[in-house]
């Protein structure tokens, strides 16, 4: 199927859905052309989109949903040509996938409303470190999205049991709340921001409250 | 009370409030830099916003006259929604049995969320208002209130 992929991430090139997106079509024989919402005129791109079979966003999870630039290029996007697919690979901070289920929502209701046949949406929690890690922490993702990219490209359509696993969990298990709970009361899950606030020389403002009065 | 209204329609007369217009305003987009968090916290790399800011987190309730755009929120309210990331810290707190950011600020207002438009379906217009509800559930609001605007009109509000 002649897909093309829009990469919605505002860092573009530079971002965690660069590394999903360039997964993606590692193992494919014909890898699909990549586009960035971000440098890219929305209703030009819309127009450009309408050539191919399939269309895959691939973006950051912001405030529940997709980032202000996706939704701009989604407020001029065109109702399918005949047979035209949609679909989401979405990848988000938060471990828990249920967090997308808002926006795995909505656009399951727009590919509706707009005619095309949804491809569905792949969620992955716990990805906003991805760009990172180094590449032997990573190996199991990429394998997985490598494994789903070759897939989609010989059916059309995103594996199940893929999908499944990368949007595990769903929910926090007891067991990971626990865990993530005494992380929090000791302070251990603050660390990595605090070196990130340190290296930036600005730990000491790190609870400021600039905008009260 | 102090009052922040975001309108992307209408020209309602709300006493005493501070109005960002986004008829007249476009939003600059969030660049997912994260210097909001690590290089000056609070604070975005934009300056666009620190008016509406400051009248924002010290406000008693914001009123949003929300555009329904393609059944959902619009790109530039979808952008000032990204650009609310300042106000809340970088950890995480799991005390709700879920991930949820830490609050900066020791309140946050409350919301009443009038939107404008049609939906193609009943399930369009309940995504639409869990999503609204969700987000500022997420952002610590309290009282959250979403309604078409019609339904403002029918209680005399306006």
């Amino acid at each position: 199927m002649n897909t093309i992929i829009l990469n919605g991430s505002p860092k573009g090139t530079k971002g965690n859905s660069e590394i999903f997106a360039r997964q993606f079509i590692k193992d494919m024989k014909h890898p699909c052309e990549v586009k960035y919402i971000a440098n890219e005129n929305p209703q030009q791109l819309a127009q450009y989109v309408q050539d191919f079979e399939a269309i895959i966003i691939i973006m950051p999870l912001y405030v529940h949903a997709m980032p202000g630039i996706v939704m701009k290029f989604i407020e001029h996007l065109k109702p399918a040509k005949k047979g035209q697919a949609l679909g989401f690979i979405i990848q988000a901070g938060f471990p828990e996938t249920a967090h997308e289920q808002y926006i795995e929502n909505y656009l399951r209701v727009l590919a509706q409303e707009l005619n095309y046949a949804y491809l569905g949406t792949v969620c992955k929690g716990e990805a906003a470190g991805t760009y990172m890690k180094p590449e032997f922490m990573n190996k199991k993702l990429f394998k997985q999205l490598n494994n789903l990219g070759r897939l989609y490209e010989g059916t059309g359509g995103f594996d199940k049991g893929i999908k499944e696993k990368l949007g595990h969990p769903y929910k926090l298990s007891k067991f990971q709340l626990t865990f993530l709970q005494l992380l929090e009361q000791t302070g251990i899950g603050k660390i990595g921001w605090h070196k990130f606030l340190k290296d930036n020389n600005a730990y000491d403002k790190r609870l400021d409250k600039p905008f009260l009065f | 009370m102090k009052t922040v209204v975001i309108k992307e329609y209408g020209d309602f007369a709300i006493p005493n409030a501070y109005v960002l217009d986004l008829t007249q305003v476009t939003v600059k987009d969030c660049l997912g830099c994260w210097t909001c968090w690590w290089k000056t916290p609070g604070r975005c790399v934009h300056k666009d916003l620190d008016e509406f800011y400051a009248k924002y987190v010290n406000a008693d309730r914001v009123i949003i006259f929300a555009k329904v755009s393609r059944g959902f929120v619009s790109g530039n309210l979808k952008t000032l929604f990204d650009r609310s990331i300042p106000h809340y810290l970088p950890y995480t707190t799991y005390t709700t049995g879920e991930t949820m950011h830490v609050p900066r600020y020791e309140r946050y207002p409350d919301v009443e969320v009038y939107y404008l438009g049609e939906f193609a379906s009943e399930e369009g217009r309940k995504v639409y208002e869990d999503y609204m509800r969700r987000t500022f559930y997420q952002f610590y609001f309290k009282g959250i209130s979403v309604k078409p605007i019609g339904e403002l009109c029918l209680e005399g509000v306006i």
